[in-house]
């Protein structure tokens, strides 16, 4: 019965009336189930309707439309059985704090005989921990304590369930933690149903078995709902070192930013400035801080964004990829540098919503990326992939996790395939976890993950800090391999044809400029600024590792290629190949109408247009099979026999992905 | 106080001050200046009288002349009809102001309460409050004569329509102003409306309530002597200040006024007192 629903939210709406006339849309479309015996916190901006949910949920405020039901009726007025404490506590001043639990029991249980109604009283005045205080006024105590009398009073009238409203949003740390972990205690040993608004991250993580994360109005809704696996009883100094603590508050945190930088962007007007010839001047381009950004980051230091007629390009660094895929779905960026199995992912719904097709016209860098172990690992003697395939079946007993940044990043490819080629199943032998970059480093630090693989600076940090030494490089995987391209949305590259031939003309001369290793210094001091990289010198390398005949080193330095014959041109061949790998880890279904769907993200008509007027001629350049390390080759004649010809891999799907017919952005 | 201080004293400086020349050190700065404040007032008022300034009788007619001595210290004669100490003159004022002035508390906090808690009555008749209040206790004497057609209930009416609005005015705002915590608690709890005018509402309009009734006392004070100055023929110390007038006794005037000045002090720090009772510390 544990798993019986008692509150269920459906379809709620709530309008505020505006003094000026008008109405303020606080929530819309609000649908929650909760479980008796839950424990779910509401969490969002100031402003996002949290509390107005928590106040239609206690019956203090009616929806607009849709209903809240508790135990299968519907709320249309507050009572007992859904108490709630407030945020500044409400006791009520004059009365002693038993004078303030007394009420609420002769209220609500008025039969009681003298004995019964004093030894509740007594029993909840020390299940707070106020034993000494009975006596007191509100005024008497300190804020914690007061909200203490406040717990003590609902829980007195055993509702049904309780909703907290802020409860500790006005205490100091230490207090806060005392009374979050005396709540969780209490939750636990009764069974109690809860709803919590707070705007706590670790408080929601601490006290939680679901998070809900509300969007910002107005209209707010619940942007996504985080289940937290830690098992309870849970400490608040022990919790941080679970596994999935970080993750999840990452997740909040990156909701709640995300809702931020939206909030922002909404603010500032968003005209299109057309200038030049071109359909638009004013370009949002999002990056995250790897090494593979330095196009964008000399494009702007150079110059030659506005070279092109593009006057007011604006670099938005962004914390992971995910950031990227959000802004693209609801368009705060332009384009974006993203990994090449982004657009083929986003174009297939890979993200999990409705497929969004993605235009890529210019692949701005090749290769850089590497596996790095950490170095307890080595100190085993793990010098190879099959001594890593033999330390996991000795020692198969625990978890083993690798970190990746994507699953439509080449890494993530490139990591399964290696790893399956090598007899690891990379679902079943090892678990890949998305980390954010600078997560992954701390993580083999501390010896959370075995290993990762991603592009510089990351490998050449773990190796030069001494946490991690590198085991593969991609030049022994598939030398050449795309590793970030530059995507626009298909609308908006038919919106603005021609600023879309600007950028890529600003961003293929800037490749051209990062490939001279003579600009290799510029550019690392460039990068290492605050904008993009914001770490040392030293650490940002593009390609120093060459032997004696000038040839790359298979691993343990970095290997971008920027520039050159074939290297930026987008290919379908790859793109295809990169299909049928997200098809083989079951990321998409692969798709029946792939030929549309390549010919549709493979915008070469830009990129020979950008080329042409540069004056740069590799445009004939015709690209034979891909060649993998493990000798088997892709042509991209018969894609679903190729699935079905490799050893390791999911049961994958094969389904039409319904795009649409291409249409420009509604100006 | 002086047991506590002086063997501190004694441990120090002999020429430290110690007992009464201590607390004469610590509090002259809070008795000085109201001495010289008064005296200087007394003796400017004392001179311009003697001087013929003025044609006012100065502070130290009050024991002059004979018939105001007599007046100044046996408060409690009574040689019948109005012929009374001025003790047994305020007495029949206060009476008076009892009785008024319950009638205003009585009705002013039940109106009170009822424009607070209902929004369309305090529409209707906050208009109708903000411009009656605004009428001098005075002018509502010859209203009160035509309405009673008696120098008794007149005056009492006077002095309820002087003092109601105040404690109306600060009841309803106490109403309004029951924070909306406070209801939330009422609400969730599903309190009847009798235990939630009980267990809340008055308890947190109280501190209003008594504002209002600190404020209305002195007004009520201030009509009786009003009322009674233009209603001859019933004893009380508005009458007997209009009595001295018309004999022309100007230092019973000066004594009448002394009265009454603090009577309505005694009556101001007894509300203040009561207020600090009732509802300490809100």
């Amino acid at each position: 019965m544990t798993t019986a629903t008692l509150v269920n939210v459906q379809e709620l709406e709530k309008n505020f009336p505006l003094s000026g006339g008008g109405n303020y849309l606080a929530l819309k479309g609000i649908d929650l189930e909760i479980r008796k015996g839950e424990f779910i916190s509401l969490i969002g901006h100031s402003g996002c309707g949290k509390s107005t949910l928590l106040n239609m949920i206690a019956g203090l405020d009616l929806p607009t439309a849709g209903t809240v039901l508790v135990d299968g009726e519907t709320v249309k007025r507050p009572g007992p059985d859904k108490m709630v404490v407030f945020q500044n506590y409400s006791l009520l001043p004059w009365l002693t704090v038993e004078q303030n639990i007394a009420l609420a029991i002769d209220e609500v249980m008025p039969g009681l005989s003298g004995d019964e109604r004093k030894a509740m009283i007594d029993e909840h005045i020390d299940m707070v921990g106020l034993g000494h205080a009975g006596h007191k006024l509100p005024r008497e105590l300190s804020g914690g304590m007061r909200q203490r009398v406040a717990i003590a009073r609902a829980l007195a009238i055993k509702p049904k369930l309780l909703l907290l409203d802020e409860p500790f949003g006005a205490l100091d740390a230490l207090t806060r933690g005392n009374l979050q972990e005396k709540l969780m205690q209490i939750c636990n040993e009764h069974q109690l149903t809860a709803v919590m608004v707070t705007h706590d991250v670790d408080e929601a993580v601490l006290l939680s078995d679901r998070i809900v994360c509300l969007t910002n109005g107005p209209g707010s809704k619940i942007g996504g709902i985080l289940e937290v696996d830690i098992p309870r009883p849970r400490q608040r100094m022990t919790v941080v070192h679970h596994p999935s603590y970080y993750s999840l508050r990452s997740e909040i945190i990156y909701f709640l930013t995300r809702q931020k930088r939206v909030k922002q962007w909404q603010a500032k007007p968003h005209k299109v400035l057309a200038r030049h010839g071109l359909e638009k001047v004013n370009v949002d381009l999002g990056f995250i801080p790897l090494a593979a950004c330095a196009p964008m980051a000399i494009a702007e230091a150079k110059g030659f964004f506005s070279k092109h007629g593009l006057d007011d390009v604006h670099l938005v660094r962004e914390t992971s990829w995910r950031g990227v895929t959000d802004g693209f779905l609801d368009q705060t960026l332009d384009a974006a540098l993203m990994p090449s199995g982004m657009p083929t992912w986003m174009t297939a719904g890979g993200h999990g919503g409705d497929p969004v097709p993605i235009v890529t016209a210019l692949t701005i860098s090749r290769n850089g990326n590497e596996v790095t172990l950490a170095k307890r690992l080595a100190e085993q003697g793990v010098r190879s992939v099959e001594d890593y395939r033999n330390w996991l079946q000795s020692h198969n007993r625990e978890p083993h996790t690798l970190g990746i940044v994507h699953p439509a990043s080449m890494h993530n490819l490139l990591l399964r395939y290696w790893l399956a080629a090598s007899g690891i199943d990379p679902d079943k032998d090892v678990h890949l976890q998305t980390l954010p970059p600078a997560q992954m480093l701390a993580d083999l630090k501390d010896g959370s993950i075995d290993g990762y693989c991603i592009g510089e600076p990351w490998n050449l940090r773990a190796t030069r800090e001494g946490h991690g030494v590198p085991i593969v490089g991609d030049l022994e995987i598939w030398n050449g391999h795309p590793g970030k391209v530059l995507g626009v949305r298909e609308d908006w590259a038919l919106a603005y044809p021609n600023t879309h031939i600007a950028l890529t003309k600003a961003l293929l001369e800037a490749c051209q400029f990062c490939a001279d290793p003579a600009h290799w210094d510029e550019m690392a001091e460039l990068l290492s600024d605050r904008r993009y990289l914001g770490m040392k010198r030293e650490l940002i390398s593009f390609g120093g590792g060459k032997d004696s005949e000038g040839q790359f080193a298979p691993h343990g330095e970095p290997h971008h290629l920027f520039f050159g014959a074939g290297v930026n041109r987008p290919s379908r061949t790859e793109h295809l190949w990169i299909l049928t790998q997200l098809a083989r880890w079951a990321e998409i279904p692969f798709p029946r109408n792939y030929v549309e769907i390549l010919e549709r993200i493979c915008n070469i008509s830009v990129f020979s247009t950008a080329a042409r007027e540069l004056g740069i001629e590799d445009v004939s350049y015709q690209r034979g099979p891909i060649e993998l390390f493990d000798g088997r080759s892709f042509d991209g004649n018969d894609p679903i026999a190729y699935l079905n010809s490799v050893r390791v891999h999911r049961d994958f799907s094969v389904a039409e992905i319904p795009l649409g017919v291409p249409r420009p952005l509604a100006a | 106080m002086t047991t506590s201080t002086t063997p501190i004293a004694n441990r120090g400086d002999r020429s430290a001050p110690t007992g009464l020349a201590l607390w004469w050190k610590n509090n002259r700065k809070l008795i000085l200046p109201p001495i010289f404040g008064i005296g200087g007032f007394l003796l400017f008022w004392q001179l311009s009288a003697s001087l013929g300034l003025t044609k006012l009788a100065g502070p130290l007619s009050l024991f002059t002349e004979e018939r105001t001595r007599e007046l100044l210290f046996y408060p409690f004669f009574d040689r019948g009809g109005l012929d009374k100490g001025l003790f047994l003159h305020s007495m029949s004022s206060l009476s008076r102001v009892a009785l008024g002035y319950t009638l205003a508390a009585v009705v002013g906090i039940a109106a009170g309460i009822a424009v607070g808690l209902n929004k369309g009555l305090d529409r209707a008749f906050d208009p109708l409050f903000q411009f009656l209040r605004m009428v001098a206790p005075l002018a509502w004497v010859p209203i009160a004569l035509v309405l009673f057609q008696n120098n008794q209930p007149a005056a009492i009416f006077v002095i309820f329509i002087t003092s109601i609005w105040p404690i109306l005015i600060n009841t309803a705002e106490g109403v309004r102003q029951i924070p909306q915590d406070y209801r939330n608690v009422a609400l969730v709890l599903q309190m009847s409306s009798r235990r939630f005018f009980t267990k809340v509402l008055i308890p947190s309009a109280l501190p209003y309530i008594f504002t209002g009734l600190r404020i209305s006392i002195g007004l009520a004070w201030l009509a009786i002597i009003a009322a009674e100055i233009v209603m001859p023929g019933t004893p009380g110390i508005g009458f007997f200040i209009w009595d001295a007038y018309q004999n022309s006794y100007v230092s019973d005037i000066v004594l009448g006024v002394i009265w009454i000045g603090a009577i309505g002090l005694v009556l101001d720090r007894l509300m203040a007192w009561l207020q600090q009772r009732i509802s300490p510390g809100q």
